[in-house]
């Protein structure tokens, strides 16, 4: 095997939830050996949100189709269980430390000389009660590099505001730019900056202070407020207030500089006994796929009409240009209409679903999704790389750890410490 | 000065909308990024909102954001002399990041194996709709398919509605930061070994982790999940979760959650107010005793319960939406916060222009346009001790940095003449 990029990089991971973990997954998919530090006395709050795993069944000796997991099975139970954990913890050895003991507190100390890079997404509360500060972690370790995620900087009147992925969606604009503009500012579906956004800008960091550190020797400390990563995305609309005074504000699936751009409604199909709605998304950005879009509609009689014929024409005529495309698409199957505008050179997709996804033979050829065997959950499918490597390509090789699972191997074999020391830690509920 | 992470490395930005982030976050970090620019007018100078709302290729918000701190060539790549002349930069560069269809940078000569034969190390970072390879490579893409084939799509907005793209083009946004860090990632590889590679990056795959567990609840329990609008999957409306109107716009609140302070908090703040009417008496005071987070699961749990329970319910709901009627939403979010009440503002952009969280730490940038004229920009996405993120120039002109660059590769300067008449350059 090929060495991987990161190999040798020794990674303490002090975070919980989505934006620390992520990140702290990615650096141990390119290689690098990645501590994940939990405690039961402070749980990772993932490892009780479902997804969980499903009991076997009987009937099927174990090896389940989907079929029968609706059939009232129940799902197992306990902290190893959660998809949702697991999903963002591959790649790592897990270790239980309780931080509120003293000798908790110096097994961290030990770990933290251990590593390259620390990374933490507490609050600052829990930073300063832990002497997790950048100034307290150099007196331990010099170069190191430190990664904090506080929702909102170190210093300032809002220091210590709180919350998760879904609070920060309204406090940095997406909600009330996202949606209709007759529904209340209802937000995008999950905690979505915790997922890509900000674990994905702490990485760019770190991976700079990485190379920094191999040129000079020097480590860093990386800040990451998560209200100005965000924000950092949301550029453009708040120079429109800033230059201009325009206050914008969402206006559903359109775009100004497409038309017609949206999710237009395909036809419905069943599922669990109910109808469940299809749709088609896609955008007119130029004339060429104007004409494209009609010639693939096989040229209704309206698309001819001179309150379509140019981008401003539609724009202005937007409503109905809408609806009479979903007359259109209304009786197709959405996986049909992609295809069909597809082949005429129109950006169109399906509105996927998550079972779509599993099932998209794009996905499938390109081995997005990693199959890893837990022993708890048994076989379940983890995000995939971020990014494919050609020469040094990322890979998912063990599972997230059960809770305390690597205790002896990282006190033994990473940190050093005897077996007497060890028991002593088990006895004292440090490590725990 | 203080040094930059990548002031040693040199980028040439052939990047179209989906990765333009994408070298804005490397030049931002230090790299002498090279936006090569169409003679004919980069597209992206076309995407409004404009500086004084009059469409101006100099002055896009989009562009004038994107593009900080990069120098401008135009330069037509598909001409033999352009080709020849963006040869001549490869030689110089480190990366090289471009959005093309798959297949398109080959067909001009210019593809992966091409561009090692000029400089062996060299990164190429591709930014897609759906990758290099497989069925769909050769897809068109735009930002709402990337969002809707990740998935991410189905599940927002109302159910009578359509699904809801998120605002502000997140798969380009998603595909840019992950071909960043892949570029990143290459880069130090490269440091240790000397060797470069191809950087691919699927718009699709980018965005599919934010679906959060809806992919992971298909893959464990055979369950799909839909957009379920503002209630979520709460079948009632519920007092202190949800969006609810101030007097001059909304907060968004998420009382009982663990970690925040309890619903009596809440009620003993109305009090304080004078405005709990009567959610200290009786049973109204029994709910706001025990309505947490693991007491809504259970109602959740036990449906046979939640009928004697939603008269007292929507009545605290009532009263929590008076209050916040009251007061203005800052108010409403800043006195919810030092009592560690789960509450955020629900910020317009003049909300975020204003916010003094932003002020204090001083996030904007207002950065020089010329003739005395000052645009304020976004700000760090992050903050590094010994390798600041800085922006130091203003996104170039079309062509401005034209002369600099070719002087710079010795191109006679009666030969730049020739190229710009024969619309090379």
């Amino acid at each position: 095997m090929t060495k991987q990029v990161l190999e040798g990089i020794k990674v303490a991971d002090f975070s919980w939830f989505g934006a620390g973990p992520i990140c702290a997954e990615n650096l141990g998919r390119y290689g690098a050996t990645v501590v994940r530090v939990e405690s039961e006395a402070h749980l990772d709050g993932l490892r009780s949100v479902a997804p969980f795993a499903m009991q076997p069944c009987p009937a099927c000796e174990g090896k389940c189709c989907k079929e029968c997991l609706n059939a009232g099975r129940v799902t197992k139970t306990g902290y190893n269980v959660s998809g949702y954990f697991n999903n963002y913890n591959a790649n790592k050895y897990g270790v239980t430390i309780n931080l509120s003991t003293e000798m908790g507190k110096e097994i961290a100390r030990k770990l933290i000389a251990w590593c390259d890079v620390f990374i933490t997404n507490q609050t600052n509360r829990m930073v300063d009660r832990w002497a997790f500060g950048f100034d307290e972690l150099k007196k331990i370790n010099p170069n190191i590099i430190a990664a904090y995620q506080p929702m909102q900087g170190f210093d300032g009147p809002h220091k210590d505001f709180f919350g998760f992925g879904a609070v920060l969606n309204a406090i940095t604009g997406y909600n009330h730019l996202s949606g209709f503009p007759n529904r209340p500012p209802m937000g995008i579906g999950t905690n979505y900056p915790d997922y890509v956004i900000n674990p994905g800008h702490t990485l760019i960091a770190i991976l700079a202070a990485l190379r920094h550190r191999k040129k000079t020797g020097e480590g860093q400390c990386v800040e990451l407020a998560q209200i100005e990563s965000v924000v950092s995305t949301l550029g453009p609309v708040v120079m429109d207030y800033n230059a201009n005074g325009n206050n914008q504000i969402r206006k559903g699936n359109r775009l100004s500089y497409a038309s017609p751009h949206g999710a237009f409604r395909c036809a419905d199909i069943e599922w669990e006994k109910q109808p469940m709605d299809r749709w088609v998304a896609f955008g007119i950005f130029n004339d060429d796929q104007w004409r494209a879009l009609v010639e693939a509609m096989d040229s209704p009689a309206w698309a001819s009409d001179a309150k379509f014929a140019t981008f401003d024409a539609r724009k202005q005529n937007e409503d109905d240009l809408e609806a009479n495309i979903t007359d259109w698409t209304r009786d197709k199957a959405p996986h049909d209409a992609m295809a069909l505008l597809q082949s005429k050179g129109i950006p169109a997709g399906v509105v996927q679903n998550a079972r779509d996804v599993h099932e998209d033979e794009h996905i499938k050829a390109r081995d997005y999704l990693e199959y890893l065997d837990h022993p708890e959950t048994g076989v379940m499918a983890y995000d995939g790389s971020p990014f494919k490597m050609s020469k040094t390509p990322g890979k998912l090789t063990t599972p997230a750890p059960t809770i305390g699972q690597h205790n002896e191997y990282v006190c033994k074999d990473l940190l050093n410490m005897t077996d007497d020391e060890i028991a002593e830690a088990l006895i004292e509920q440090a490590l725990y | 000065m203080t040094k930059s992470a990548l002031d040693d490395i040199r980028v040439l930005d052939l990047a179209g909308e989906s990765g333009v982030y994408c070298t804005k976050l490397l030049a931002d970090l230090g790299a002498d990024v090279i936006r090569i620019e169409p003679p004919d007018g980069d597209p992206l100078r076309d995407i409004g909102p404009f500086w004084g709302d009059e469409r101006n290729p100099e002055r896009s918000l989009q562009f004038l954001h994107n593009n900080t701190n990069k120098r401008s060539i135009t330069l037509d790549i598909t001409k033999p002399e352009g080709k020849a002349l963006f040869e001549k930069l490869v030689a110089t560069a480190d990366v090289v990041v471009e959005t093309f269809q798959p297949g398109y940078l080959d067909s001009l000569g210019l593809g992966y194996a091409a561009l090692t034969k000029i400089k062996p190390d060299i990164i190429l970072t591709s930014i897609t709709g759906f990758g290099q390879d497989g069925p769909h490579a050769n897809y068109a893409w735009s930002d709402i398919v990337g969002v809707a084939m990740s998935g991410m799509m189905n599940l927002a907005g109302e159910k009578e509605d359509p699904p809801n793209r998120p605002y502000g083009n997140q798969s380009y946004i998603c595909g840019s930061i992950d071909g960043a860090a892949g570029s990143m990632m290459a880069l130090y590889h490269r440091d240790l070994t000397g060797e470069g590679q191809h950087i691919d990056v699927s718009m699709q795959e980018a965005m599919i982790i934010n679906q959060e567990t809806a992919r992971l609840t298909w893959d464990m329990t055979g369950r799909i999940a839909q957009r379920t609008g503002a209630r979520g999957l709460i079948p009632i409306d519920l007092p202190g979760i949800g969006i609810f109107n101030a007097k001059d716009g909304q907060i968004f609140a998420y009382l009982g959650t663990p970690g925040g302070a309890r619903w009596t908090t809440m009620v003993d703040w109305m009090e304080r107010e004078g405005l709990a009417e009567d959610l200290k008496e009786g049973e109204n005071l029994e709910m706001v005793q025990s309505l947490d987070l693991a007491f809504l699961s259970s109602l959740v749990r036990e449906p046979d319960k939640l009928p004697a329970r939603i008269k007292v319910l929507s009545h605290m709901r009532q009263v929590f939406e008076r209050f916040i009627a009251n007061f203005d939403k800052w108010y409403i979010y800043e006195e919810a916060q030092k009592q560690r009440l789960m509450i955020g503002i629900v910020s317009t952009p003049e909300d975020l222009a204003k916010n003094p969280q932003l002020e204090h730490r001083k996030w904007y940038q207002d950065v020089d346009h010329g003739d005395g004229h000052k645009v304020r920009l976004a700000g760090p996405p992050y903050r590094l001790s010994a390798t600041p993120w800085r922006i130091h120039t203003r996104a170039p002109l079309p062509g401005e940095h034209n002369t600099e660059i070719f002087t710079e590769l010795n191109v006679a300067s009666s030969d730049i003449d020739k190229l710009q008449s024969a619309g090379v350059i």
